[in-house]
């Protein structure tokens, strides 16, 4: 579920829309030449500010204005002027998002071009088109969403676009998530609330210092913003997503207007248990088959692993969504006989299966982008939903890794239905560290979510192979993937056929192994998902070590690149590690008759509070042996940890290019 | 499905049959389809498509579609989606049926309504789709749907089956009924009297033609979709079938009738105009040869704004500003403005102006289509070049092509087929292909290695040809940080070792074409790797990592297709820190393919600095499939070459051990 200037949806979605859309009665010009509305005429004078560089546009002016009425239902009127600064931005467009429940009261646009000549957008500059269209590549079913663009007439550089709207918003959304930072710069942005008397807001700060908003008239309140510089991370390495980082706002009018950060999240999840209310009641077929599923369980953890395993291999991922759909899922005996659904659905079966056979679980609100969901920002911005499963008193079961400890003291297990191959126990690694809402009734509240030890995740990788004197090299590797690594293993075995595993493969030992050919390769997939992920495969190499006059060069590591690319440049944001685990190779090659190791690489050995890392290559006969062990323990680094993780990388990178030398005897 | 719609001009009397007779019903489930766990024909497949049907009855204006897919993995599941697009208002989607049946025999019927999507809307026209899943899909399942769809009674609509599937088809009928009484004309007035088709299907396969106007189509065992690497465009080269109500009475006789009338259109959109002669009498000189009033004309309308290269004006835009569409050569001169049609029209009007002989020439875009002389449609062809003919030679020439100077050709515009205009009339021809001395890339640079190995430097890639005409093209669409960000991922982020950063510091010559262009590179960071007794460093700075393409594919079945010929010259002196000197070179010599492509490597190495050179010679455009195998062994041979690598030795001062303390 993303919430994003006026509307709402449940998936993981390919960035939609920059939602763009402007508005005002007082538009028309008093004649043919002066099309602009005033507020044009006035943002068009602002200039474009001296701190804007290789911006493709500036966005001089954007207000939104939320009228809400007494049932708290808002129609927002959003104005927006945009500077055109580089050719790249000559296609700009605005856009405007509805759905079943929304209605667009009005769309207009204008162009002060760059030669000083106003325009005004006809009929013919707009379209409309449907959610599928827009770049959302999950396989949707139905997304009633659509999106009216208008391309407004004369966007050339130096040009400045001027759209306005008017949206009547669904009639459950009472929040704004006031998306102050883009990845281009704004000069002035605003946002105005005109409330009933006696309706309340409440109001919370992503990542951007509060401010503080004027009432301009009763229970009208305005919050102004100057200046806001871009947010471009493209440059940046190892970063976390955008959304993460970005500077919001969130306003509540409706029920989660309260007072204090903590009875807001409760009050959000509480919101969302009415919502859900009744849809996880299991209809007498999940009953039966829940029953039939544990029947043989003889303690919690096989009782759950029977219910997950069975909805993560029997329940299709698929998405439908209209309107409130977005937030709300279908109910359980439905999704039960379509054994289809998107991460609400999983949830909602989930549930059901699980109370049929007497365990309590619940709705937990996510995002799948670690840092989106802030806890001192409380809103129902995010992307994803998952589960927590109550663990009972005096179950304390090792296999339970993935716990979160509610304020209330019970523990929570944290799963992931969507996810079809991560085990419950484990948690796959874009959830860890995270937060999430959740949505249990009177005991709604933001829970943490855990990050793993590294033992949860990691491979386990043994490789045996020979030496040719031309430099060839053929051999076996052995892998075991657990965790996070196996379920991504599992999830490309599920989506490709032998013809993409051996592309994607050959491809990705590649980088390694310039022209491999994979002579065999074998996945072993246990029936249970806790068990490790076996791939077995064996390579040719034409060309692996290089003769160098009298010498023969050879890498000691084979496959498998660690290093995560780093630079030199002062970091600002936080660095993402993006999993705990543990990763172990060991490689021994055999050489060619008539050569000895001349020269092998220095060992390598690192260890830091967030991570290690130890190699070491030693010749023993006619086998150089190279082993190694990387071990990381934290998700996520503060930016003054930046000199750490550089010499980190840098051994790592070092060690990985590192050539033992042979000399024939 | 894809079809031709025409809009008739009567409505038929046909249409009063009701088609409801002939729908579909499922039959009882095949047990041996059930069983199947996995499908010989098609090893390793997710999914195998056991029977298609697509029928199109136009007399009825009714189409009915059938399927039935046997899912074989997890992946193959995608099947049981399905979205039926179309036009609103005059076709309807009606009739879906569908059933998932499970190994076991279970049949679970499709049930609610199909979802009806927006795809787009503008004005009145809208496209929508009807959207369903199949329900309770699993590994082992075999899918079954149908569909129909029917249209109004005045429109004609003749099918282009697109026969090949991603995945391998077991049994496919393609059935059509054409109307046999039409009335109607095509847009040049002409009566539409004859239905032909366009067959491109494997040897011994053949539609089936019978009386009453009814073809059919039966085939088996039918290939999935190839993808291969450097294909052409697949389109062109996957079977199908396309239909077309025409006024031609067979190929031979269409295009005849076809560039006579193009010929007459360009001739006169490319009419000289007083104005425009005027225009050209400003530009160039009497005295000046037919060459240079040629070159002078061509850099007046490359100067123009070419719309396909800034941003069209949309028909409100040009409405406020009273700008009329443009209708002839005089009008794109006028505004200053026009599409790469307009100018290249232009430019035949002003050639023409300036009393020089030229033709114009239509050819395909060839990094979108191929052209198929069976295809008969003129909208195949969407490029407009222009043949001058001086001193009893004909120089091509593409001024559409904003910043592609003057007598070099766009690559996609080059080895294309397509219709020009000559002194003997107008007739299909084939453009010249691209030769390698046109297109030539040259890096050059001096790096300079420190005792552990790290490296700074510069280096300048110098481009003419299609490289160059890129780039400036692309500096066109965006601004110049843009630019540099694109050039380093495209040639340099895949390209230079791992571990070693290059970025574009600035270009040279990027807004004039008749100069070379260059890319001014930094680079920085740890180019080799060090022992106790030896530093290691890539012998080719540029090609350690690139994948070298053809090496493992033993078998092609589409033709490779190169774009253009080229050449490609690395020349990197590497600096060496004192102390340091060479124990291990690279093997110096060529590799060539005979009459196609060479590979030659030259190291000179001097105290404190080693200079390596290399150059790849592509000189071909296209390989067939049975020249594969002699391409494919050049290219291992360059591949084993790339990967070579410098051995130095050092004073035994410097030991590196990379060890971080940690806290």
């Amino acid at each position: 579920m993303r919430r994003s200037s006026g509307t709402s949806r449940f998936l993981i979605v390919a960035a939609c829309c920059g939602m763009m859309l402007f508005g005002s009665n007082s538009a028309a010009g008093k004649d043919k030449d002066n099309l602009l509305p005033e507020w044009a005429v006035d943002a068009a004078k602002t200039p474009t500010p001296a701190g804007v560089k290789d911006a493709p546009t500036v966005i001089l002016f954007r207000e939104y204005l939320e009228a809400v009425d007494a049932q708290g239902r808002a129609v927002e009127r959003k104005r927006q002027a945009i500077r055109i600064l580089q050719p790249q931005a000559r296609d700009q467009v605005c856009a405007v998002w509805y759905d079943v429940d929304e209605k667009i009261n009005y769309f207009k646009a204008w162009t002060l071009g760059a030669d000083g000549r106003q325009y005004q957008a006809k009929d013919t500059d707009f379209f409309d088109h449907g959610a599928g269209e827009e770049g959302i590549v999950t396989p949707i079913l139905l997304d009633t969403h659509k999106a009216r663009v208008v391309h407004p007439p004369a966007t050339d550089v130096g040009a400045t676009v001027f759209c306005e709207s008017e949206e009547l918003r669904a009639p459950w959304d009472h929040e704004m998530d006031w998306e102050i930072q883009e990845r281009v710069p704004f000069a002035l942005e605003a946002l105005e609330i005109d409330l009933p008397p006696g309706l309340n807001f409440s109001e919370s700060w992503h990542r951007f210092p509060p401010v503080k908003p004027v009432e301009v008239a009763p229970n009208h309140w305005r919050w102004e913003i100057k200046d806001m510089p871009a947010l471009d991370l493209r440059d940046v390495k190892a970063s976390l997503e955008p959304e993460a980082l970005d500077a919001r706002m969130y306003v509540e009018w409706g029920d989660a207007a309260v007072a204090g950060v903590e009875s807001e999240w409760h009050a959000l999840g509480l919101w969302y248990t009415n919502i859900e209310s009744h849809r996880a009641d299991p209809s007498p077929e999940i009953t039966a088959e829940s029953q039939q599923l544990v029947a043989g369980a003889t303690d919690f953890f096989t009782k759950l692993t029977d219910i997950t395993e069975y909805i993560q291999k029997n329940v299709r991922y698929f998405v439908v969504e209209r309107g409130i759909g977005g937030f709300q899922s279908h109910f359980a005996g439905d999704i039960f006989r379509n054994r289809y659904g998107d991460c609400k659905d999983k949830t909602t079966l989930l549930i059901s299966m699980l109370q049929a056979v007497g365990i309590q679980a619940d709705y937990v609100l996510v995002d799948d982008r670690r840092g989106v969901v802030d806890p001192e920002a409380p809103s129902l911005y995010g992307n994803h939903m998952i589960t927590a499963i109550e663990i009972p008193d005096g179950v304390n079961d090792p296999r339970l890794m993935a716990i979160a400890t509610g304020k209330n003291g019970k523990r929570y297990l944290i799963f992931d239905p969507t996810n079809e191959h991560t085990p419950v126990g484990n948690l796959p690694y874009y959830l860890q560290g995270s937060y999430g809402i959740l949505s249990a009734g009177v005991e709604s509240q933001l829970i943490p979510l855990p990050v793993l030890a590294p033992d949860s995740n990691g491979t386990d990788e043994k490789g045996t192979f020979a030496l040719s004197a031309d430099g060839s090299l053929t051999g076996s590797v052995d892998t075991l993937h657990t965790g996070s690594e196996g379920a991504d293993f599992r999830w490309m075995l599920k989506y490709t056929d032998d013809k993409e595993r051996l592309k994607f493969w050959e491809k990705y030992i590649g980088q390694d192994l310039p022209d491999v050919t994979l002579t065999s390769f074998q996945f072993v997939q246990a029936t249970s998902l806790a068990k490790p992920l076996e791939f077995h495969y064996k390579v040719s190499v034409p060309n692996y070590a290089h003769q160098a006059g009298p010498l023969l060069l050879v890498r000691p590591r084979v496959v498998d690149d660690l290093a995560i690319p780093f630079d030199d440049k002062p970091r600002q944001v936080p660095i993402d590690l993006t999993a705990t685990g543990d990763w172990r190779d060991s490689f021994d090659i055999t050489l060619p008759p008539g050569y000895v190791v001349d020269e092998t690489p220095d060992p390598v050995n690192v260890d830091m509070d967030f991570a290690s890392y130890h190699s070491s290559t030693t010749a023993k006969g006619n086998v150089l042996h190279y082993e190694r062990e990387y071990v990381v323990r934290q998700v996520e680094l503060p930016p003054e940890k930046a000199a750490d993780f550089r010499k980190l990388e840098n051994a790592i990178l070092f060690d990985e290019k590192s050539a033992a030398v042979l000399k024939k005897q | 499905m894809t079809k031709s719609i025409l809009l008739g001009s009567a409505v038929l009397l046909l249409a009063a049959v009701s088609p409801v007779s002939i729908h579909a019903q499922f039959q009882p489930p095949n047990p041996d389809e059930l069983k199947m766990t996995a499908d010989p024909a098609a090893p390793g497949a997710s999914a195998v498509y056991l029977e298609v049907k697509e029928m199109e009855n136009d007399p009825l204006h009714y189409e009915s579609f059938y399927q039935r897919i046997k899912v074989l993995t997890e992946k193959g599941k995608e099947l049981a989606t399905v979205e039926l697009p179309y036009l609103q208002g005059n076709w309807k989607v009606t009739d879906i049926k569908g059933r998932t049946i499970h190994p076991d025999g279970t049949i679970i019927p499709l049930v609610g309504k199909p979802e009806d999507l927006l795809i787009a809307k503008s004005g009145d026209r809208q496209a929508n789709k009807k959207v369903f899943t199949l329900p309770s899909v699993e590994v082992g399942s075999v899918l079954e749907y149908y569909y129909e769809i029917h249209y109004d009674d005045n429109w004609y609509s003749s099918p282009d089956w697109r026969i090949q599937q991603p995945y391998f088809v077991h049994k496919a009928r393609y059935e059509f009924t054409a109307n046999t009484v039409i009335e109607m004309a095509d847009s040049y007035g002409r009566i539409i009297r004859r239905l032909l088709w366009w067959p491109q299907l494997p040897a011994g396969v053949s539609v089936v033609n019978s009386v009453g106007g009814k073809f059919t189509l039966n085939m088996t065992d039918i290939p999935p979709q190839p993808d291969e690497e450097w294909m052409p465009p697949i389109d062109s080269l996957l079977y199908r079938v396309g239909f077309y109500y025409t006024a031609a009475t067979d190929s031979h006789t269409f295009w005849l009738d076809e560039v006579k009338i193009w010929s007459k259109g360009v001739d006169q959109f490319a009419e000289p105009s007083k104005s425009l002669k005027d225009a050209v009498a400003g530009l160039i000189a009497p005295t000046d040869s037919d060459l240079d009033k040629a070159k002078k004309l061509y850099i007046a309308v490359q100067a123009l704004d070419n719309t396909d290269f800034s941003r069209r004006k949309s028909e409100s835009e040009m409405k406020q500003l009273k700008v009329k569409e443009i209708k002839n050569a005089k009008d794109t001169w006028e505004q200053k403005s026009g599409s790469s049609e307009d100018i290249a029209m232009l430019y035949l009007a002003m050639l023409r102006a300036a009393g020089l002989t030229a033709y114009a020439v239509k050819v395909v875009d060839r990094d979108r289509n191929l052209f198929d002389v069976a295809y008969l449609s003129l909208y195949q062809l969407d490029s407009t070049l222009v043949a001058l003919s001086t001193g009893g030679k004909e120089i091509l020439l593409d001024p559409g092509e904003k910043m592609c100077p003057f007598q070099t050709v766009s690559w996609k515009h080059s080895s294309a087929g397509g219709v020009g205009q000559s002194a003997q009339g107008p007739s299909l021809i084939s453009t010249p292909e691209q030769q390698y001395k046109d297109n030539v890339t040259q890096r050059m640079g001096d790096v300079f290695v420190d005792a552990q190995g790290g490296v700074t430097g510069r280096i300048n890639i110098v481009m003419n040809g299609q490289a160059a005409l890129h780039w400036r093209q692309r500096a066109l669409e965006e601004d110049d940080s843009e630019l540099k960000k694109e050039f380093d991922s495209e040639e340099l982020a895949g390209r230079t070792p791992e571990g070693v950063e290059a970025h574009v510091d600035h270009f040279l010559g990027l807004n004039d074409p008749y100069a070379d262009l260059m890319a001014v590179v930094s680079v920085n960071g740890a180019l080799g790797t060090a022992t106790a007794k030896r530093m290691i460093v890539p012998g080719f700075f540029f090609e350690s990592r690139q994948t070298i393409p053809f090496v493992k594919e033993e078998k092609r079945v589409i033709p490779v297709d190169m774009h253009y010929g080229r050449r490609v010259t690395d020349e990197i002196t590497y600096h060496l820190p004192d102390g340091v000197t060479m124990e291990g070179g690279l093997q110096d010599g060529t590799i060539a393919w005979p009459n196609h492509a060479a590979l030659i490597v030259k190291s000179v190495s001097q105290p404190g600095q080693i200079t390596v050179r290399q150059t790849l010679l592509v000189g071909f455009t296209l390989a067939k499939p049975d020249e594969y195998q002699d391409l494919r062994g050049f290219y291992q041979k360059v591949a084993a070459a790339d990967q070579q690598q410098l051995v130095l030795s050092k004073s035994p001062v410097v030991a590196t051990t990379a060890t971080g303390k940690g806290n």
